[in-house]
């Protein structure tokens, strides 16, 4: 085959080869980006994914979003300013919550035998979703940015309180109160994640009083806000074509 | 077009595997046998385990057996490690194979991290549920903020029955007794499912049509706005909309459902409740310590003195958890793990009753194949080449004493 020949013959041909290269192209973003995401998450998401002892009103409400809206803004701007396509937080956010599914049961229950209800992963979908249709809608970044980082941020906590909430409900153990999710991290012995590591309910936000859980959700988001911006640059700039000679054409 | 195609089968498949190899393969540790490998002077000079029991070597699943005992907080503290301020009793066990039903400290309850002072006596219990069926070792454990996990003699407890019988009842504040085993699984899966759908619904939406290539060749040629449609807005519209008010519904429900909830305890507990072992009236002056190493033996010159008014014979030197005994004066009655016990491993070149008000030199030999096997001999190797133990006396009516001791130790080649 000569470098001068087509190598489809025909319309339907063409639309077919196509259609292939979408599949393999969408496969391997996915896969990329669950592994790459998955990693990020763990290094920086850590333990307060992982548990429920360390699913708190500041911290975890705080940490969670800012790290995790880093990818989806990457994504979104190659999918976005190149085909148009406004799934790039959705698609990121599955591949994550499919890699961090696949671990905690494979591994944390498979392996190790931790009851799925004390490692199961928190649902950044709701954030996702919402930032794909603003980008879709405003066709902005600094709009996506900023009304989408600050929604990405808000609506973490409520959109996992649903699955949480069962697990704070309170019980006397032995004359002491804690949480069923304290409990679980009590009972189901971490021999390697000391009680002492645990990052909960520390923070400067004390002044609100018992409504920590919205304060620390918008101070979450507006520090997505700034993450956004910067990963959305990260992915223009992957997205950049400058890498591959340019002789294809 | 072959060859392309090739090249992105191969990346996919790369990518693939970096995936399942990174990220996937993560668990939490398990093994709880670092005990060999933790450096000899951490084991020697930090916590020291002693009068520990094991409550049963069998356990049917959904029985509970306890490991209790005492450790002393050592006053020589090495300067390398943090002091035990903030510190978290444990035990160490592969991962959930029992639940920690309950711990305690001088009799408290210790689900939290506690503060821990040198040269104090604690006495502790952990209550542990047996879970999940096989042969496991089972170490006290105390792990310390800035100084990393200090792992307690360990003794194999075989769980017998199956795991699918286990069974965690608790019951809430709010009156309901639940198995938190499984407590609220359906519920994480259910709402899992959910979005999942929601967001698989929003993927096949745009999915379903041709993507890269014509989309790509649409925003080149200046074309991207023909992209979306009124409809694909309106469409996003109802996503996004949609999302926001199930978040909103789900959690008024939720907190219906759930009208009590507390946020996650969490703090240190200070003033644990230390225990007062007996005044001691010998006292011990270490002349001198070696390491014999081709005889796998420590031999010690110690000077005696009995304040007290009774006669007292030294019957036991325990270190990192390795109890050397003389027979002649105490046995071992607790079935300790024989790996860890020496029963005629301690010789004392003069051990008739030494009198009150006496005081004598003797060439005391704690020998035994667990300085190699427990690795304590690399101690000899260590920065701060120091040895440290409890010596136990014991007088004609069997009441015991405690001493500590604490003195460099020199190595012997020959
Ligand atoms: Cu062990």
């Amino acid at each position: 085959m000569s470098a001068s020949q087509s190598a489809v013959r025909s319309r339907a041909e063409a639309v077919q080869v196509s259609r292939t290269f979408d599949w393999m192209i969408l496969f391997t973003l996915f896969t990329a980006v669950l592994g790459g995401y998955h990693i990020h998450y763990m290094l920086t998401g850590g333990d307060w994914d992982f548990w429920t002892d360390w699913k708190d009103r500041r911290l975890w409400v705080t940490v969670a979003p800012i790290v995790s809206i880093t990818f989806p803004a990457a994504v979104q701007a190659c999918l976005w300013w190149r085909y148009r396509l406004p799934v790039g937080a959705t698609l990121s956010v599955v591949a994550l919550m499919i890699g961090e599914w696949i671990n905690r049961y494979m591994n944390f229950w498979g392996w190790t035998y931790f009851p799925v209800n004390i490692c199961f992963p928190s649902n950044l979908l709701p954030g996702a979703i919402v930032l794909d249709v603003i980008l879709m809608l405003g066709n902005s970044m600094t709009l996506t940015a900023v009304v989408g980082g600050l929604a990405y941020g808000l609506l973490f906590y409520p959109g996992n309180w649903p699955v949480i909430a069962p697990l704070h409900v309170p019980v006397e153990y032995n004359g002491m109160m804690m949480t069923l999710a304290d409990l679980q991290g009590y009972h189901y012995v971490r021999t390697g994640t000391p009680e002492y590591i645990r990052m909960v309910e520390k923070g400067t936000l004390r002044t609100f009083g018992k409504d920590v859980a919205p304060v620390s959700a918008f101070f979450s988001g507006f520090v997505s806000i700034i993450i956004y911006f910067l990963w959305h640059f990260f992915g223009r700039w992957f997205a950049k074509t400058d890498f591959i000679a340019d002789d294809a054409s | 077009m072959k060859i392309i195609k090739d090249k992105v089968a191969k990346l996919s498949f790369v990518a693939l595997l970096i995936t399942m190899t990174a990220a996937m393969f993560y668990a939490p540790t398990a093994s709880a046998h670092g005990e060999k490998s933790q450096a000899a002077f951490m084991r020697m000079r930090t916590i020291h385990w002693f009068d520990l029991n094991w409550s049963k070597e069998e356990v049917p699943v959904n029985d509970t057996m306890t490991i209790s005992g005492k450790f002393l907080v050592f006053a020589g503290w090495p300067e390398t490690v943090d002091k035990p301020e903030v510190s978290f009793l444990n035990v160490g066990i592969p991962g959930p194979v029992f639940i920690r039903a309950g711990s305690w400290i001088g009799g408290q309850l210790v689900p939290r991290s506690v503060s821990l002072e040198l040269g104090e006596v604690y006495e502790f219990k952990v209550l542990l549920k047996a879970r999940r069926p096989g042969d496991w070792h089972v170490h006290s454990m105390m792990n310390v903020q800035g100084g990393g996990p200090i792992i307690g003699p360990g003794k194999w407890v075989t769980i017998t029955g199956s795991m699918s019988e286990f069974v965690n009842p608790v019951t809430t504040l709010t009156g309901q007794t639940i198995n938190l085993e499984t407590y609220a699984l359906d519920n994480v899966y259910f709402w899992h499912a959910v979005w999942f759908a929601i967001a698989f619904a929003w993927l096949l939406f745009w999915i379903k049509r041709p993507m890269f290539v014509p989309r790509h060749i649409a925003v080149s040629t200046g074309k991207a706005d023909t992209l979306i449609s009124a409809g694909d807005k309106k469409v996003g519209m109802v996503f996004a909309v949609g999302t926001m008010v199930i978040v909103a519904a789900s959690m008024g429900a939720t907190n219906e459902k759930y009208p009590v909830t507390t946020p996650l305890q969490a703090g240190l507990l200070r003033g644990m409740k230390t225990y007062q072992m007996p005044e001691s009236t010998v006292s011990v002056k270490v002349d001198d310590a070696t390491y014999r190493v081709p005889g796998r033996a420590m031999q010690m010159t110690l000077t005696i003195t009995n304040n007290g008014d009774s006669p007292v014979r030294l019957g036991e030197f325990n270190t990192a958890g390795v109890r050397f005994l003389d027979p002649a004066v105490h046995e071992d009655e607790t079935s300790y793990p024989d790996d860890l016990l020496a029963e005629e491993g301690l010789t004392v070149s003069d051990n008739s009753p030494l009198a009150p008000g006496e005081t004598r030199t003797v060439e005391v030999t704690a020998s035994d194949a667990a300085w190699e096997v427990y690795r304590l001999a690399d101690l000899i190797y260590d920065p701060d080449s120091r040895f440290a133990g409890l010596l136990f006396f014991w007088d004609e009516n069997g009441t015991r004493q405690m001493v500590t001791v604490d003195a460099p130790l020199i190595p012997s080649f020959i």
